[in-house]
């Protein structure tokens, strides 16, 4: 029982990082129809940033600053990429998609792997942030509790966003029919652009507090490509339900499977997404096509 | 006949503009030997084949761009992750068109394997600066290593581990080859030496969350954990893990090959990794003139402190075993004699005294136990505590 | 896409076989000049027609069929593997071990069709990427059999027709490779332009339309995915037995990413820009990586980039959009 507890609180932690990072692709792919597979590349930029900021200013301005950094960071190095490059593709097929952000992750790698080095960079933690924490039947480490309470945080806030608010509204109706939106005078341009924005900042967000499940190295941006699809699929695009629950239980098959049997861990990560895919050939909550 | 020869003047012409369009023009000058570096400049393994560089230009750099009279040049090739059918496109043409006389670097055993038939017919021999299997050094007699194989690091560590009084141990290895090699050779060295092992986990590939590993380990109620990983961010991941749940605080000791803390790494790893003991043929920081002078020139090459550790002394190595090759052969080619003229050859290496065993044509060296901790400045260096001198291969020792 | 296909189902049989009976010479004078410009590189050439098989084996099921699938490589790892394991087991004979891999390659690509197929979309390319990656850690899990990750090696495959040896310079291989190609090329535009290939472009185009016409989707895809798996394995094989070792990277993620890759930079559903795509990503990233060893990927991906920009259609879409503007024909619509 208490093993059980235990390994469920893992895979919850893990579970939790992977949404953070993979919520905002899945906005851009449900809602704005983007396959953009340049978003490991952002959450990779933000985990630089958090780094740099963090280790190399210093932690006098704390963990918080480089995260907050980490984000607008980012963001300010989408905003032109989106004008430049992604405004051109957003309505093309999803195979030119998939082979402009796959250029772009590229140039993303070989620049960083230039300016950075190729070695492992990592985000110091506050020391309230490191040490492990009793839980009475196991230790855990802190950052660990802050993942999940961040993570929570951001689909409580996400749902909200796009259920509640005046901009949420106006981003289901020009994803629904842009022409229609356009007409009854929702700027669709600023909308794309805020919400590409917003999922980029989610990256990097994720990157940045996710960075002790996935260290932040060049190479991010593709090593963690394909779970990231995965996941997004999974849960089916566009749906944070339906990512929140992709990722635990994605997460949760992974621990566990690792835990019963290390030596087939991947087989039943894979199995379970052959299962599910073929169960919910939409996803776990996916909108119909 | 002479409008053949026109055309075949010609076709040869329009071959070369072809290629040299394309930037691969370089014929030889009168007297200068191609050196064919292959090794993972690019994608995940990046910081490996930097190491590779840094050697070979360090060593360049301490003895001059020519060897007994005769310049060298190297050439560069990048194959960034293990492909055998690209590592022979890149060997053919290392060896056909660019006219190398020697083929060094090569990080991965497959893509070893897949030059290896080649060497006979092109003439040269094939100096491996990392590669770390047994078996490819019977796949070829052209064949001679630098570097180490994973049997032979792991061996004395697992007889030194039960030496300081641990007795049960849990093995955790990446599931690939060497991982498998490393989780045999030391069930193999603490069995020999009384010592226990109650578990073997192997740990599926790119996994960088580890803490159901930990929880295993933790059921299992060893003493003492044996970890191989490939370096880069599964290690992280698995080290942090030991630490955040709990482990280490409990008193599980960590043991592992030197893969895991290579000083690249252990800026991140940081305190984390404090303590941790490894075995391993050469750290950064030994103590002696040699690796001094080394690691000077090596870190220059690289571009910076924190990024060297062990490729780059198997290259370095490597050059010096080019070398004395072309030295013997008087800059002719001759892959037989040229083999034939290092085995035995014997020297002293940044990493200690080494000697190119005749028989297996493997690379006889050292092995240290090492511990994380820090120096006197404050950095992470991985700290000699005890050698075991003339260690050779055991998976090749017949 | 579809204004690429549309004009030429549109024109006449005639005008369609001269322009495959001069597509057919382009490529085998590309081939035997390759052979002659580049005698000191054959080894890469004939790695690219490997790779060339496994792209046309993609354009089959993403091209014609409109199945995304990001897991290609598991057919064509699935004939290396075949291959290099009876090559191992005494069967050394070059064309029996395409035959091999082509067999191998069928049943696993009825297999991954009849898994794949039961999804569409982004759901399916999970699927693709899902299977491969199973098979690429089952090929790591049975390491007795396909070597691991060390890779399986030590096969000598028997030289060609008795005379031609599989040696260090490659010709052997190269030419062997290039008619594999040739022969595959002339029997898949064949296929496309077969009812059957009409019915699956039907299916990509408009499925309503053509299981209206009382045809069912799902045999006709699958016999398209056995196909695909034919070729795929036949490429595989080939890969197996000029290298003479099978890695794990043939059963990668990353592998099948490149095919699509290649193949998006070529043009969709059109069996040349499968081949265009396949020669110009794959010479590009062999010259720049051979310039810059270190930098490479950074050009590269500023390429896919430009192409994405200036080339919307693919390379063969942009050469067929200059061929056109040069004869001064009007373009005509698609539907």
């Amino acid at each position: 029982m208490q093993t059980a507890l235990s390994i469920a609180l893992d895979a919850f932690a893990y579970g939790m990082a992977l949404f953070i990072i993979c919520i905002g692709l899945s906005l851009t792919m449900g809602l704005m129809r983007l396959v953009n597979l340049a978003h490991g590349a952002f959450a990779m930029i933000g985990g630089y940033i958090a780094s740099y900021a963090a280790r190399d200013l210093g932690l006098g301005y704390g963990y918080g600053f480089g995260i907050a950094l980490a984000v607008a960071g980012t963001v300010l190095i989408a905003v032109p990429l989106e004008r430049l490059l992604f405004r051109r593709i957003y309505d093309r097929s999803a195979l030119s998609q998939v082979l402009m952000t796959i250029g772009i992750t590229f140039c993303v790698i070989g620049i960083t792997n230039y300016v950075f080095g190729p070695t492992l960079k990592t985000i110091p933690l506050p020391a309230d942030l490191a040490r492990p924490i009793d839980l009475g039947f196991r230790s855990i480490a802190g950052h660990r509790l802050f993942v999940i309470a961040s993570g929570l945080a951001v689909a409580g806030g996400l749902w909200f966003l796009i259920e509640r608010t005046g901009f949420g509204i106006k981003l289901r109706a020009a994803v629904e029919n842009a022409p229609m939106s356009r007409a009854l005078g929702v700027r669709t341009e600023l909308i794309y652009a805020a919400s590409f924005a917003l999922a980029v900042a989610l990256a990097a967000f994720g990157g940045a507090v996710g960075a002790e499940f996935l260290p932040i190295e060049p190479y991010y941006a593709l090593r963690y490509m394909v779970t990231f699809l995965v996941v997004v699929s999974v849960g089916g695009a566009g749906s944070i339900p339906g990512a929140l629950a992709a990722c635990l239980l994605l997460g949760a098959i992974d621990v566990t499977g690792r835990y019963l049997m290390p030596d087939f861990g991947n087989f039943f990560f894979y199995l379970a997404v052959i299962l599910v895919v073929c169960a919910f050939p939409r996803g776990l909550m996916g909108r119909a096509p | 006949m002479m409008n053949r020869r026109i055309f075949g003047r010609l076709m040869q012409a329009g071959a070369l503009v072809l290629a040299g369009g394309l930037g691969l023009a370089g014929a030889a000058a009168a007297d200068t030997v191609k050196v064919g570096i292959i090794g993972p400049f690019s994608g995940p393994f990046a910081l490996q084949g930097k190491n590779f560089q840094a050697g070979v230009e360090a060593w360049l750099a301490q003895n001059g761009k020519s060897v007994a009279g005769h310049d060298v040049e190297i050439v560069y090739r990048d194959l960034p992750a293990a492909n055998p059918q690209q590592a022979r496109a890149l060997a053919q043409e290392l060896i056909v068109r660019d006219k190398v006389q020697y083929l060094g670097g090569v990080y991965f055993t497959p893509d070893a394997m897949a030059i290896t038939p080649l060497l006979k017919q092109g003439n040269v021999p094939l100096v491996i600066f990392n590669a770390a299997t047994s078996a490819i050094m019977t796949s070829s007699p052209l064949v001679v290593r630098t570097s180490f194989t994973t049997a032979q690091t792991t061996t004395p560590l697992g007889k030194a581990v039960v030496d300081r009084g641990v007795r049960k141990f849990v093995t955790a290895v990446t599931d690939y080859g060497p991982g498998v090699d490393a989780e045999i050779a030391f069930k193999k060295a603490v069995e020999a030496a009384g010592g226990q092992v109650v578990e073997t986990i192997r740990m599926p590939l790119n996994t960088t969350e580890f803490s159901p590993i930990m929880q295993r380990i933790r059921d299992a109620g060893a003493q003492g954990v044996f970890a191989f990983l490939p370096s880069g961010p599964p290690t992280l991941g698995f080290v942090k893990s030991f630490n955040d749940t709990g482990l280490k605080q409990g008193g599980v000791k960590l043991f592992a090959t030197g893969d895991l803390t290579q000083e690249s790494d252990l800026p991140a790893l940081g305190e984390a990794a404090s303590g941790m003991i490894t075995g391993f043929h050469y750290a950064v920081s030994h103590d002696s003139d040699a690796n001094r002078r080394f690691v000077a020139a090596a870190e220059k090459a690289i571009g910076g402190p924190g990024q060297l550790s062990f490729p780059a002394v198997g290259a370095y190595d490597g050059m010096y075993v080019i070398a004395k090759m072309i030295a013997a052969t008087g800059g002719k080619q001759d892959a037989e004699k040229a083999v034939e003229a290092v085995k035995g050859l014997a020297w002293e290496s940044p990493r200690g005294p080494v000697r190119i065993d005749p028989e297996t044509r493997h690379i006889t060296q050292t092995i240290y136990l090492r511990e994380v901790a820090k120096d006197d400045k404050g950095h992470w260096i991985n700290k000699e505590i005890q050698s075991f001198p003339e260690q050779a291969d055991p998976g090749l020792a017949k | 896409m579809a204004q690429a296909s549309a004009p030429m189902a549109a024109a006449t049989p005639a005008r369609d076989l001269g322009r495959d009976l001069a597509g057919l010479a382009l490529i085998l004078a590309a081939g035997l000049a390759g052979y002659w410009l580049f005698p000191d590189n054959l080894s890469f050439l004939t790695r690219l027609i490997s790779v060339a098989l496994l792209v046309l084996s993609l354009d089959l099921i993403v091209g014609y069929c409109g199945i995304a699938s990001l897991g290609q490589a598991a057919l064509y790892g699935a004939g290396a593997y075949a291959a290099g394991i009876a090559c191992l087991n005494g069967v050394t004979e070059p064309f029996l071990l395409i035959l091999i891999g082509a067999a191998a390659g069928a049943v696993t690509g009825l297999l991954m069709g009849t898994v794949m197929l039961r999804a569409h979309g982004l759901p399916q390319l999970v699927l693709s990427i899902a299977i491969v990656q199973l098979l690429h850690e089952a090929a790591n899990k049975a390491a007795w059999l396909t070597g691991g990750s060390d890779g399986l090696a030590g096969m000598v495959p028997a030289p060609l027709f008795g005379l031609f040896e599989f040696d260090l310079w490659g010709r052997a291989a190269y030419l062997f490779g290039l008619g594999l190609l040739v022969a595959v090329f002339v029997a898949l535009k064949l296929l496309v332009r077969s009812p059957f290939g009409m019915v699956c472009r039907g299916l990509k185009e408009d499925p309503l339309r053509v299981s209206a016409l009382g045809i069912s989707a799902f045999p006709v895809l699958l016999r398209m995915f056995v196909i695909s798996g034919a070729v795929a394995g036949m490429g595989g094989a080939l890969g197996a037995i000029s290298t003479q070792v099978v890695g794990l990277d043939s059963v990668s993620f990353e592998l099948s990413a490149n095919a699509l890759v290649m193949l998006v930079l070529g043009g969709l559903g059109n069996l040349y820009g499968a081949l265009i795509g396949t020669v110009v990503f794959m010479a590009v990233e062999h010259v720049v990586a051979a310039i810059d060893p270190f930098h490479w990927m950074t050009l590269v991906g500023a390429l896919l980039i430009a192409i994405v920009l200036f080339a919307p259609r693919g390379l063969s879409g942009t050469l067929d959009e200059a061929a056109r503007i040069l004869a001064r024909r009007p373009r005509r619509a698609g539907p």
